[in-house]
This record gives structure tokens, C-alpha cells and sequence, in this order.
């Protein structure tokens, strides 16, 4: 017995195979039913797995300000950072992925890629430093995306990558943010707020425009 | 009844199921509801993932892709070989807990291939046999299905549920079907398009697979606690089933053995008056032939010595098409249109049957790192990017065919792959017919060239076309056990009942000796109910 779709080998090509819009974390409109949680506790926490958490915020609030859409203003580039570090801290290495159609292995999700991130962020201040002597922190705008479209160079660009696959800390945040729901209703011009549980009856009506946006 | 001795604890019951998917669990049911006769259901692994923890299993897939289905196989107990189809999922409910719920029934012609189109076998059957079967299935589990046109689909009942709503996206994409002369509805699904059962509306989470965090699509965990709670049926789960008894003279199945999957590996021993086997395509044959003994050195059931062949499935073409609307994908991106016009071809030259299915998708709109001109985007200038390239349509379809199974398309004990009780796990093997191998190419273009059509009908065009994998067995597959009136060409008869052991009972899925051109597990079940049927008249 099976289902027919999605098949592949991890959730990247689910989402891809069924034309599914991923979300980084769900804390967007979530209906009561689905009363969706951040994620802090983790397995890692109960195997009593030590890890290192946290990001140096100065660093990551200038990349994320660099990376993200300036329109969306400073506080929602706050917000969307807060979450990125609450999903990273999140993060449980090498859980067991679901298992997927096409193979009768069991997988398991990656190491923990926030030391390196946390690695590039000092790599970033590091060679703002050498190339301009300031901080990467206290650049203006276009100096902090050359800074980065140097050290981001050889990444292709077809698609963003997930944001657990990103190698580059700029490019995680990036990530994370465009696969959220509000990200994809930017993108839409309207209400979609895709992966989010809600009522069933609305489904029939075109998603409203979004407040300011004529339909 | 639990007898315990100094060699194995030994349960008694007057019918032992050997499985707890979703096919056991809809013959635990029918059985609970048709007989007085006790009912013990084995199952290898523990129940997974409680249902007030599958919010946070959801989150937790979103986010990082963690398994919502936590402790649900058995490290040891796989099988290998082109294992396409095969999940290593081994826990109470078995793939039904993770399944999508789409719940189309095979179409007439599927019971009569051999002898409307002079391929492949006919069923000991027929679709109008199975009709109320599939209707008490569509109950039991809730399916919310649209009548299709009576002649394409046709039922002897309207179905439990109302149908999932045709969403915003999915009616601008059946008006483009319709330029393609394609009649569409919606696909029929084991969700609750209305609160039933206790359970809630569908709340177009689109997390169907691999996890309904809120009750609405069916699941066989909600049966099993419906049977536990009214004191209906035991079951033991932790158990693996390794070997069937059958006395040497009448062949009738005196007992099943086995041993505890916990830390003890403590032997347990079953004695029932009706065994049942609903273990799945790959655990029921394997079990058969685990079984052999001095009198039947070939395994049990196994006259023919077609126990693990003519494994069955099918295949697909994929396409993504670019389409001149606008679709907002994310409303209800797991609900589909899906067609039966092509399941039923009438006269043609050469054989293809497919089923068609039509999603909203958002393949090619994502957002993107480089521009055309290489150049990296950040910032505002991404977001308009993206906002351009979000602009218009993009639809999935997708065509299963059916591919005709092989005698050689098979599962056997493989003695270099054992699990922790030294018993060989399977490996398998799918193979097509010749007849089938022989229209493959056809069959594909054919499709290929389906999509195209659709695709200029609409304005459109294709964005890009992908074939199953070519390597790795067949989807929805099924075989293994297959039906039959002729003891020697067949495993069980038509009611699921073995040729050679009066009590024994293949359910569902291995029975099947063809495997149609859609979703299987609508049928694995309701022929896993005709199998119950017989087996409460006695």
C-alpha cells in the first residue's frame, strides 16, 4: 500500500514533486486546531546532547537586514530573525527523516549547520574589515550586499535553497524567510498563506488582496 | 486467553489477524460487527505517533523534515531489492497512518483485462461483486467523493461524505480541462469534508501526507481505539508473526509462532480457528514462505508455487505546465481534480489505460538567488523579482498506467539480508509482463503527447515532463498472494480463502492479481472486506 504522491527522498522533493509550499517555521495564522508552538524542546534536549545555541545578534540583524526585503521595515526583519534563531536553536540533528517512496532505508536529517553559520558571520565581519575597516555591522546597505555577494559568488541561483540546506548563513535566513507563509502571500499579492490549517468553505473563494492591494 | 508456560506465552482467540493496517483494521471492524467469534490482531511493531502529539509532529516536519511518525519500524526487518512503493514503516496502522487519502475506485475494466482487451488476467470477479465492498470501505474510512459521469464512474450508492470543495485554483484549472475536452471532478479522499465521527472538518492543513494534524483524514488508529475501547477485539502489538503452523495431513493452520520485538525476544505462540493474513504486499507472501516445513517444503499456500510472484503496479508520466491564468498556490495544494476517461478507452488498436489527476502547483514561482543576468538579488529587488515570476499558472498532471504483471515479478527469502531472529528478510524484484515491456514506449508518448495537447488547448505550455524511475518497481503495488479460480495459476480464491488450507486468508492487497491505473488502497481494503465477509458467514 502506498500513497501516490509525493515520492522522493526527502522533504525537499516532496515539496518540489508536490507542488507544496513549505513554510521554515509555522507561526502565521494558524487556526486553534493546529495551535502550532515554537520549537525550543527537542530530542536532542531529552538524549541530554549538549549544543551550542544562540547567534551573535549584531552580526545576524546586519545580514538578515542585508538579505531581507527592506520594505517589509525593521520591525518584521526583527521578527523574522527572532524566528530564525528560535528554529535554529530548534533544530534536532540527524532525526530520522520521513521515510519516502523509492527506497526501504532509513535517513536521517543533517548535522547541526549553526556553527558554521555562526563560523560565517565572523568571516563576514572579518572580511568587511580587511576590505573596507569597519565592521560588517556599521556598513551602509550596499557595501554590506558587496560584502556578501563577494563571499556568496559561487552559490547558483535557480532556486533558493532550504533553509537547512543553505550554505551560507545569508542565504539560511533568506531561505527561511522565503518559505514562510507571509513571504509567499508577499509574493502572491494576497491572503494565500500557504501550509497554515483554517477553514475548509473559504478554499472556494479567491484569497482576499492584501490590506492596501486592490483586488 | 493467555496461557503461560515455560517456553512461550500462548494466546488463544477464535480468529488471528496477522497485520494492523489499514486493511485489518476495516476486517476488524466488519468482523466485530458480523460475528460473536473473538478477534486477536498481531502486530510487530508499537503504536506510533498519539494523536494529540501530531500538531507538534506537524510543526516539526515543516520546519525541519523530521518523521511526524516517531519509533515506527523495526530496524531489522526490511526489505531490499527495487523497493519502489515500499515504506520500511512497521507500527499499528501500518502506511495508512501516512497515506494522502485518495481514495478512487479501479474502474470496471480492471476486472475484465484479459478478456475486453486480451492482456493480462481477469479477476475471479467483478466490479459489480465488489461494489458494495468498496461502499462499505468509503464508509467505514469516510470518503468525501463527487459522482463523476455514471458511465465513467459508476456506484451503487452515492458516497458517505459530500466532496471536498473544488478550491479557487482547481476551478480555474477544470475550465482549461474542459478546452482539452477532459471531464474533471473532485477526487474522491478518506477526509472529512464535514465533521463525522468525532473527527473535524478538513482544515486544509496540506500536510495529508505525512500527517493530519486534526483528525479529518482517516486513519486506522481511530478505528483500533474504537475496537479497544468497546472491547471488540485484543491487540498485541510488539509480536512478531514468524511462522505458521500447518498440520502435514489436513493442512489447516494449527498455530502461529513468533517472538516479542522488545528488549526480551520472548517466544509467543497463537492458536486460532481462522488465520489471517493482512500483512501487506511485501510481509504476507514473506511470512508463507518462511513457513516451509518437511510437508510443505516450498512454504505454505504454496502449490502453485506462485507465493511472491506476479508482484503488480503501475507507472506514471508527470508534466508541469505553464498555463496564461493566475492560480494562487497554497490554498488546498494536496486536493486534486482527477479524470476516469481514459480507464475506460473503448475499442482501440493497441492497449493503454490511465487514470489522470490535476493539481495547483508552484514549480517554476519560487523565489530565486540570480537574476537572467547572474546577478545576485537581495532585499526589495528579490521580492519583486519573485512577485513577477509568482504571476500566472502553473498545473501538475500526472497518468498512471497500469503495467501487466510478470510470473518473474517476484519477492523471495533472501538469506544474505536476516533479521535479529536469523529469519531472511525479502527481496524483490518487479518485472513486466512482455506484452506490457512491448507498449511501454507507446503507453509514455502517448501521455506525453496527452499533455501537450492539454497544455495547447490551454495556451500553455510544458514546462517540463518526467517518467516514474525506471529501477524501482511500480507504485501502489500489490500481488504476491494473487486470486484465482485454478489452484495451480492462483494463491487464494476470490474470496481471499487459500487453495491449499481451509482456515487460512490472504486480505487485501497480495490477493490482487492486477494492480489497475490508480490509487490501490480503496480496493486493498474493500477486497480485504469481501475476504471478511466470507469469513464471518463461515
Amino acid at each position: 500500500m502506498a500513497t501516490s504522491e509525493p515520492r522522493g527522498t526527502a522533504r525537499r522533493d516532496f515539496l518540489k514533486a508536490a507542488g507544496v509550499l513549505a513554510v521554515g517555521t509555522a507561526t502565521v495564522g494558524s487556526a486553534a486546531a493546529c495551535d502550532v508552538k515554537e520549537p525550543t524542546q527537542t530530542a536532542a534536549d531529552d538524549q541530554g546532547l549538549e549544543r551550542v545555541r544562540g547567534f551573535d545578534r549584531t552580526m545576524l540583524d546586519a545580514v538578515a537586514a542585508a538579505v531581507l526585503p527592506e520594505s517589509l521595515g525593521a520591525p518584521a526583519i526583527r521578527a523574522v530573525t527572532d524566528r530564525f534563531v528560535a528554529w535554529a536553536d530548534g533544530y534536532d540533528p540527524v532525526a530520522e527523516e520521513m521515510h519516502g517512496y523509492g527506497y526501504a532505508d532509513i535517513r536521517y536529517l543533517p548535522a547541526d549547520p549553526a556553527p558554521a553559520w555562526r563560523a560565517q558571520l565572523q568571516a563576514l565581519d572579518v572580511l568587511a574589515q580587511k576590505t573596507t575597516r569597519q565592521s560588517f555591522a556599521r556598513l551602509p546597505l550596499d557595501a554590506q550586499r558587496a560584502v556578501l555577494s563577494a563571499t556568496l559568488r559561487t552559490e547558483r541561483g535557480d532556486r533558493l535553497p532550504s533553509p537547512l540546506g543553505a550554505r551560507h548563513v545569508a542565504l539560511a535566513v533568506l531561505a527561511f524567510w522565503g518559505s514562510s507563509p507571509e513571504a509567499w502571500n508577499l509574493a502572491l499579492g494576497a491572503q494565500v498563506s500557504p501550509a497554515t490549517c483554517r477553514t475548509l468553505g473559504d478554499a472556494v473563494k479567491r484569497p482576499l488582496p492584501l490590506a492596501g492591494e486592490r483586488a | 486467553m493467555i496461557i503461560q508456560n515455560s517456553e512461550t506465552t500462548v494466546h488463544e482467540a477464535d480468529i488471528c489477524i496477522v497485520g494492523s493496517g489499514i486493511t485489518a483494521a476495516m476486517m476488524a471492524a466488519h468482523l466485530a460487527e458480523h460475528t460473536t467469534q473473538s478477534v486477536l490482531v498481531v502486530e510487530a511493531g508499537k503504536p506510533t505517533t498519539a494523536f494529540r502529539d501530531r500538531t507538534r509532529a506537524r510543526e516539526r516536519f515543516l520546519a525541519y523534515g523530521e518523521s511526524p511518525w516517531k519509533a515506527d519500524h523495526l530496524d531489522d526487518q526490511n526489505a531490499f531489492g527495487t523497493t519502489w512503493g515500499f515504506s520500511p514503516s512497521m507500527h499499528v496502522g501500518g502506511l495508512a497512518m501516512h497515506w494522502g487519502g485518495v481514495s478512487p475506485r479501479y474502474s470496471p475494466e480492471d476486472f475484465q483485462l484479459r478478456s475486453l482487451y486480451g492482456v493480462g488476467s481477469d479477476w475471479p470477479f467483478s466490479y459489480t461483486d465488489l461494489d458494495p465492498f468498496y461502499q462499505e470501505a468509503e464508509e467505514r474510512m469516510g470518503v468525501a467523493g463527487e459522482q463523476g459521469p455514471p458511465a465513467l464512474d459508476p456506484r451503487g450508492k452515492p458516497y458517505p461524505l459530500p466532496p471536498l470543495p473544488i478550491n479557487y485554483n482547481l476551478a480555474q484549472l477544470q475550465q482549461w480541462a474542459g478546452k482539452a475536452d477532459i471531464a474533471t471532478w473532485s477526487t474522491p479522499s478518506a477526509k472529512n469534508s464535514v465533521e463525522r465521527d468525532g473527527r473535524a472538518q478538513c482544515q486544509r492543513c496540506d500536510t495529508c501526507y505525512p500527517v493530519c494534524p486534526t483528525g479529518a483524514k482517516y486513519s486506522p488508529d481511530f478505528t483500533w481505539d474504537a475496537l479497544m475501547a468497546a472491547k471488540k477485539i485484543t491487540l498485541l502489538t510488539q509480536t512478531l508473526i514468524r511462522r505458521l503452523e500447518a498440520d502435514a495431513k489436513t493442512g489447516r493452520i494449527t498455530a502461529a509462532t513468533g517472538n516479542r520485538t522488545d528488549a526480551t525476544g520472548a517466544p509467543v505462540t497463537v492458536r486460532a480457528k481462522t488465520f489471517v493474513l493482512a500483512a501487506g504486499f511485501v510481509w504476507s507472501p514473506h511470512l508463507l514462505l518462511l513457513s516451509r516445513s518437511e510437508a510443505f517444503p516450498n512454504g505454505l499456500a504454496n502449490r502453485s508455487g506462485l507465493v511472491g510472484k506476479y508482484l503488480a503496479g503501475h507507472r506514471n508520466v508527470n508534466a508541469y505546465l505553464q498555463l496564461p491564468m493566475e492560480l494562487l498556490p497554497g490554498i488546498n495544494a494536496q486536493h486534486s481534480l482527477v479524470s476516469k476517461q481514459f480507464m475506460r478507452p473503448g475499442k482501440q488498436s493497441r492497449y493503454l489505460r490511465h487514470d489522470l489527476r490535476i493539481w495547483e502547483s508552484s514549480v517554476g514561482r519560487e523565489p530565486r538567488l540570480r537574476d537572467d543576468n547572474e546577478t545576485l538579488l537581495f532585499g526589495d529587488a528579490l521580492l519583486k523579482d519573485w512577485q513577477q515570476r509568482a504571476k500566472g499558472a502553473t498545473a501538475r498532471v500526472r497518468g498512471y498506467y497500469d503495467v501487466l504483471p510478470d510470473k518473474e515479478s517476484k519477492l523471495w527469502l533472501d538469506n544474505t539480508h536476516t533479521n535479529r531472529f536469523g529469519d531472511p528478510m525479502p527481496t524483490m524484484a518487479f518485472k513486466d509482463a512482455p506484452e506490457s515491456a512491448a507498449l511501454r514506449e507507446f503507453q509514455e508518448e502517448s501521455l506525453r503527447d496527452l499533455f501537450r495537447r492539454m497544455a495547447k488547448a490551454g495556451g500553455g505550455e510544458i514546462l517540463r515532463m518526467e517518467n516514474s524511475a525506471n529501477d524501482l518497481g511500480q507504485e501502489h503495488p500489490t500481488g504476491g498472494c494473487r486470486m484465482g479460480t485454478d489452484p495451480m495459476d492462483s494463491v487464494v480464491n476470490g474470496d481471499g480463502r487459500a487453495h491449499d488450507h481451509e482456515n487460512l486468508w490472504v486480505a487485501g492487497a497480495p490477493a490482487q492479481p492486477t494492480a489497475s491505473c490508480c490509487n490501490g488502497t480503496l480496493t486493498f481494503v474493500a477486497v480485504g472486506l469481501k475476504t471478511a465477509a466470507a469469513i464471518a458467514k463461515g
